[in-house]
């Protein structure tokens, strides 16, 4: 498609094809988003909440975005605990990852190779697995249903050491030079990367941050299994999910709709703030595996 | 002199209760003096009844205290809590476990799995579709019955309910609602006879609309094939294992409803589908009463119901499409302490009695499973559940099934439509494919 | 691989002479440690350490002799108690719990291999300590020590949290679900009611029987279409994404960050929403099918997920629309590093642009992006989002077992076995099995790119 006007010459024409070609897909790549804010406007009293077969709404209204607000629904809450829990993963993976990274990709010691390769191993092994296994670890301590917020931060930090690989390459391209001048004068590693390190790495640090800021905003299989029965420590996904998919709710899907969007609006605001930063992981983590 | 029965009916289900406690609490006789007096208040009226003697002599029961989750579907969340919340504010032998019952929403699917996860985690009672009994029987999640409460559910609901609530010889469950069936909704501007199935599918197809019919669901293509006169029915143990299976879906009957099936399917008018809240175009939808709200608001002033329609059979005979009658649930999990359990006991009983059954009625529309609450003259008067009536003749009590089962059968209206069988296969095709289904089925015999 | 195993059995070996030598060569304050762990450090007036290392052996006694050992001993059998129910009192008395024998079984081992690598240290540390002293050396005083955590051990100190994360939420559960693939766990062996035991290699043979109950083409089916499916997904967004990229890139093409932006909106927003959505258009009363047929493009609506071969294309086809933008991304940084003067030396040349970017772009992304493809393939075998969300694994057929359908990946049907049926024995073998299949293709590539094989070549 795109290849082929390639060796079109830098004409007028060559542009304007490429810009009808821009247009038909951002259409394309946007028109589900499109519909879902439209029917998310979709007033009840047509078709019930329910799907219908044509795009614009006849009628306009909030109705579903203030029953998101009403007493009726948890949907506050919802978005609260995944907030929550979004927050404290992205805090602490950050934390963990670059922890990683640096003893990785800065200090040598035995067992370095074999413990990159367990891991590689390791997270070889379909998650869903786990599952079960991890809800019972954590009923023992209580971070099961009630307690099902910090489980699920927990979890989600816990084995985020793993996913060391854009981060480390990113170390392993700063000069080890700057490490060995800063050791001869004196300097402890904690301080290298606490003082030089650190300061670096600005852009991978947003970026890891993050993407592991996004995940938990649409994780409805695990944190259903950990919040079971206890709605009130749903995230939103889990919530959102049950509408569309439990025969109970019968007319939710303009409010599924409302609830998307308020949860897309912002992810989408502040993913697009930092796309700079993401650009650059993925840059990153595409040359370094 | 209706409020008056059910006045009667309730008491004696108290007195009947307190008998149930009392083998369990012998040796306990903590009771103080307030519920004792509460205890014999409640015997005093029943003099009327026929029970009295044994219950005066009775001792109080000591329900202990605690708390108690239940799980119910989300639209009966707060009537539950508010049914649960008076019960315990009604009699003072109640008042260890006030402000200590929690009602949350988990649907009946949810629930089922939630509760084989975990059993010590899920609720203490909690509704779930009849067809998770043997699953939720076999995994320790459901406490039988004791003998009290199983008279009390036998004589006071229908008997499909009471089939559904029965592995082997043993009642497992409260039933909740006799409505679990589906039948014919349509748009009456658009469906000119809905007896015929030809005819819907016509008027459908003249008018541009959907006949929405779930074929690669066992539940709902298992009208097609009892329709035709075929059978598949499982026995099972009170473990919840299933001990045998009479199949014979391949067999002319079978043979017939199948190729019912693939002609429904070949229609420009037909749409694989079950959920009034995803529907987009009906014309005529296949369909139970939990939708009947969204369909009122979906169809407005066409709203219409009927029994299924009947078909001609590829033999040139007609067939009156069958179905499912099913209900809904309730189940009391495994309990260790017997003043806990004798309150789950009573709390589940209040919840599928005739007044909570018919309160459900009048806030969601759940058609009652209780004798005296489906005589009720708004009940008798519900579009949806006279139509569910009509249809009733004709359907088979829904027994109890493998979950395997759901699958497999499912999976013979999905051949269908995916173009593995089409009207044009031959016999030897279709004969293949059922006789896999009763292969399979026979397999699930453990 | 085998070379790694070679070099594990030889660290053990060399290990197990160690300590041998150690013993032997060790003074009386040595050997005693071997029974009483830190005796010798304590002895030397290395507190701290010495303290650490008894703290650990004393923890690790109680332990074994309150719980360990129990949990051991019942793990032949996982449980021989049957959990009843009073017929009098209908109260229920719970019996073993395989589920939690099987679970602590495999928390107390892990705890007693974790315990005898302390012990190793603990004789490592003699041996260090006897030839400090040896050599008139004075041992590292506890301040010493700590100061050394944030400096020549700082790698210890920043991976002892992740490693013992890992270890627990990760190592722990994959093998008690490898544990798992060797029992008869499913919906009538359910802890806590009923029990469950081990039935060694019955699983595997049901999973590869052919014919009768067996499912050896229900997971011949699954295998090839999940293998079809992570080839197809890899290279379909990775040239659309690359195409994409050139075309955003191209001289003359203003905005280029509202194109990019307008894209990479499938990224930021959640995928059960968008990609439930998107499914739900493309049902048969769906807005695609209605307009089609408005349109006159159709004429009657198709259902797409109801029959296998649309629905797989159409998977294929939907996920380019959530994968494109993330190569699209990537690509764009890349293909800023290409060096200009290559261009321009095939200008010279004479190359014409579709020249050019057959013989200097494309080798060149495809050189630079080697770990990406790698991850990307991988990750698509084990792409659940896409294929839960738009079809559910649909559609059935009678063919295929227990449920799943011809878009069924191995990881969907295994969630599926969990969920519907609650066949944690069969999901247990489909998981290790993914695994294999998961680990093969990929070391067999990751020791062959060039980025992974001179890692110390960018530093």
């Amino acid at each position: 498609m795109a290849e082929q006007k390639l060796h079109k010459q830098h004409t007028a024409l060559g542009n304007a094809i490429a810009y009808i070609l821009l247009v038909i897909l951002s259409i394309i790549w946007l028109f589900p988003f499109v519909c879902i804010v439209l029917q998310s406007f979709r007033a009840p009293s047509e078709g019930g909440g329910g799907m219908v077969d044509y795009l614009v709404p006849k009628t306009f209204s909030l109705a579903s975005y203030s029953w998101l607000f009403s007493a009726d629904s948890n949907f506050v809450k919802w978005f609260e605990n995944t907030f929550i829990i979004a927050f404290f993963i992205a805090l602490g993976q950050t934390c963990f990852v670059l922890m990683v990274s640096y003893a990785l990709s800065r200090t040598r010691f035995a067992g370095r190779t074999f413990l990159m390769k367990f891991w590689l191993v390791l997270g070889m092994f379909p998650g869903f697995l786990s599952m079960i296994c991890l809800y019972f670890l954590l009923k023992n301590v209580g971070l099961t249903q009630a307690g099902a917020i910090p489980g699920l931060i927990l979890v989600g930090v816990a084995s985020s050491g793993m996913g060391y690989y854009v981060c480390k390459g990113f170390f392993d391209t700063i000069p080890k030079t700057l490490d060995e001048a800063a050791r001869i004068d004196g300097a402890s590693r904690a301080r290298i990367f606490f003082t030089m390190l650190l300061p670096l790495s600005k852009p991978i640090i947003i970026y890891q941050a993050l993407v592991a800021f996004m995940a938990p905003w649409c994780d409805y299989i695990f944190a259903s299994y950990i919040a079971f029965g206890y709605s009130k420590s749903y995230n939103v996904a889990v919530g959102l999910y049950d509408w569309v998919n439990t025969n109970d709710y019968q007319g939710y899907f303009t409010r599924f709709c409302a609830g998307g969007v308020l949860i897309a609006v912002p992810i989408t605001a502040l993913f697009m703030a930092l796309q700079k930063y993401y650009v650059e992981g993925v840059t990153g983590g595409a040359v370094k595996g | 002199m209706k409020k008056k029965v059910l006045t009667v009916l309730l008491t004696q289900a108290l007195v009947a209760s307190m008998l149930a406690g009392c083998g369990d609490n012998g040796s306990e006789n903590t009771t103080d003096n307030s519920q004792k007096t509460e205890n014999t208040d409640a015997t005093d009226k029943t003099e009327s009844g026929d029970t009295t003697d044994t219950a005066q002599d009775a001792p109080a029961i000591d329900y202990g205290s605690g708390e108690i989750t239940i799980w119910v579907a989300e639209n009966v969340v707060d009537l539950t809590q508010k049914l649960v919340d008076d019960f315990i504010a009604s009699n003072d032998a109640y008042s260890g476990y006030a402000g200590n019952i929690t009602v949350e929403a988990v649907g009946e699917g949810d629930a089922a799995s939630n509760m084989i996860t975990d059993v010590s985690g899920g609720a203490d009672i909690y509704g779930f579709a009849q067809d998770q009994l043997t699953r939720l029987v076999a995994a320790g999640a459901l406490q039988p019955l004791n003998d009290n409460m199983s008279s009390w559910v036998t004589s006071s609901n229908d008997a499909g309910a009471i089939g559904a609530a029965t592995s082997g010889d043993t009642l497992y469950a409260f039933p909740m609602t006799s409505d679990n069936g589906y039948f014919l909704y349509y748009d009456s501007t658009v469906v000119t006879d809905p007896t015929s199935l030809e005819q819907i599918i016509a008027d459908c197809e003249a008018a541009g609309k959907g006949f929405y019919c779930d074929v690669d669901s066992a539940w709902y293509n298992a009208s097609f094939f009892f329709g035709a006169g075929c059978t598949c029915a499982f026995e099972t143990d009170a473990d919840g294992n299933f001990t045998g299976v009479t199949a014979d879906y391949a067999s002319d009957a079978g043979l017939v409803a199948i190729k019912e099936m693939a002609e429904v399917a070949s229609s420009k008018a037909f749409v694989d589908g079950s959920s009034a809240g995803e529907a987009t175009n009906v014309g005529a939808i296949i369909d139970g009463t939990w939708d009947s709200a969204a369909l009122e608001d979906m169809l407005g002033d066409n709203y219409a119901c009927a029994a299924l329609p009947s078909f001609e059979g590829a033999d040139g005979k007609t067939y009156h499409m069958s179905g499912f009658s099913g209900n809904k649930l309730l189940g009391v999990k495994p309990q260790t302490e017997g003043g806990k359990l004798a309150m789950c006991y009573e709390i589940a009983k209040m919840l599928t009695d005739t007044d909570a059954q018919l309160e459900r009625f009048n806030a969601q529309g759940w058609g009652p499973s209780n004798l005296t609450a489906q005589e009720d003259s708004t009940v008798k008067a519900n579009v949806a559940l006279a139509a569910l009536q009509e249809q009733m003749p004709y359907m088979i009590p829904q027994g109890q099934y493998p979950g395997e089962w759901w699958d497999l059968a499912g999976a013979l209206g999905a051949d269908v439509e995916n173009g593995t069988l089409t009207v044009d296969s031959s016999d030897e095709d279709f004969m293949a494919e059922l006789k896999t289904h009763d292969d399979t089925c026979a397999s699930l015999i453990q | 691989m085998k070379k790694n195993s070679n070099n594990v059995l030889g660290i053990i070996a060399g290990n197990i002479k160690n300590i041998g030598v150690t013993f032997k060569e060790g003074d009386w304050k040595t050997r005693v440690s071997f029974l009483i762990m830190g005796f010798g450090p304590l002895m030397r007036k290395s507190f701290a350490r010495g303290l650490a290392y008894l703290l650990i052996q004393v923890a690790f006694i109680f332990y074994m002799a309150t719980e360990g050992i129990s949990n051991l001993s019942k793990l032949s059998t996982l449980g021989t108690e049957e959990t009843h129910m009073d017929p009098n009192t209908f109260l229920t008395t719970y019996g073993d719990n395989s589920f939690l024998i099987l679970l602590y079984g495999v928390l107390t081992a892990v705890l007693c291999v974790l315990f005898v690598a302390f012990w190793r240290l603990n004789i490592q540390e003699n041996q260090n300590e006897q030839e400090i002293i040896k050599k008139g050396g004075s041992l590292p005083t506890a301040t010493q020590d700590l100061k050394s955590l944030l400096d020549q051990k700082f790698h210890a100190t920043l991976l002892a949290l992740p490693v013992l994360g890992v270890l627990i939420f990760m190592v722990v559960p994959i093998i008690f679900m490898i544990c798992v693939a060797f029992t008869n766990y499913d919906a009538n062996h359910q802890a806590p009611s009923k029990l469950f035991t081990w039935v060694g290699l019955e699983n595997f043979k049901q999973l590869f029987q052919f014919g009768g109950n067996g499912m050896g083409s229900t997971f011949t089916t699954i295998l090839i279409w999940t293998l079809v499916w992570a080839f197809f997904a890899t290279f379909s967004t990775y040239f659309g994404g690359i195409a994409l990229a050139l075309l955003i890139n191209k001289k003359g093409i203003k905005f280029k960050k509202l194109w990019r932006t307008i894209f990479v909106m499938t990224i930021a927003i959640p995928q059960f929403i968008s990609l439930l959505y998107v499914s739900k258009m493309f049902a048969a009363d769906g807005l695609i099918n209605t307009y089609f047929v408005k349109w006159g493009i159709f004429e009657r609506s198709y259902n797409f997920w109801a029959h296998p071969m649309t629905a797989r294309i159409l998977i294929i086809v939907l996920n380019l629309w959530i994968g494109v933008p993330y190569v699209m991304l990537m690509a764009t940084g890349l293909l800023m590093n290409i060096p200009a003067d290559l261009y321009e030396s095939a200008r010279i040349d004479g190359a014409n642009r579709w020249q050019m970017f057959k013989k200097i772009t494309m080798p060149y992304m495809l050189f630079v992006t080697g770990p990406y493809l790698l991850t990307s393939f991988t990750g698509n075998l084990n792409n659940f989002n896409v294929i839960y969300l738009l079809s559910g694994g649909g559609p059935t057929s009678l063919k295929l077992y227990g449920g799943s359908g011809y878009t069924d990946l191995l990881v969907t049907w295994l969630y599926k076995l969990i969920l519907n049926s609650t066949n944690y024995r069969l999901a247990a073998c489909v998981g290790i099995l993914t695994f294999i299949v998961v680990a093969v293709t990929s070391l067999i590539a990751y020791n062959r790119l060039p980025s992974i094989k001179d890692e110390e070549g960018f530093q």
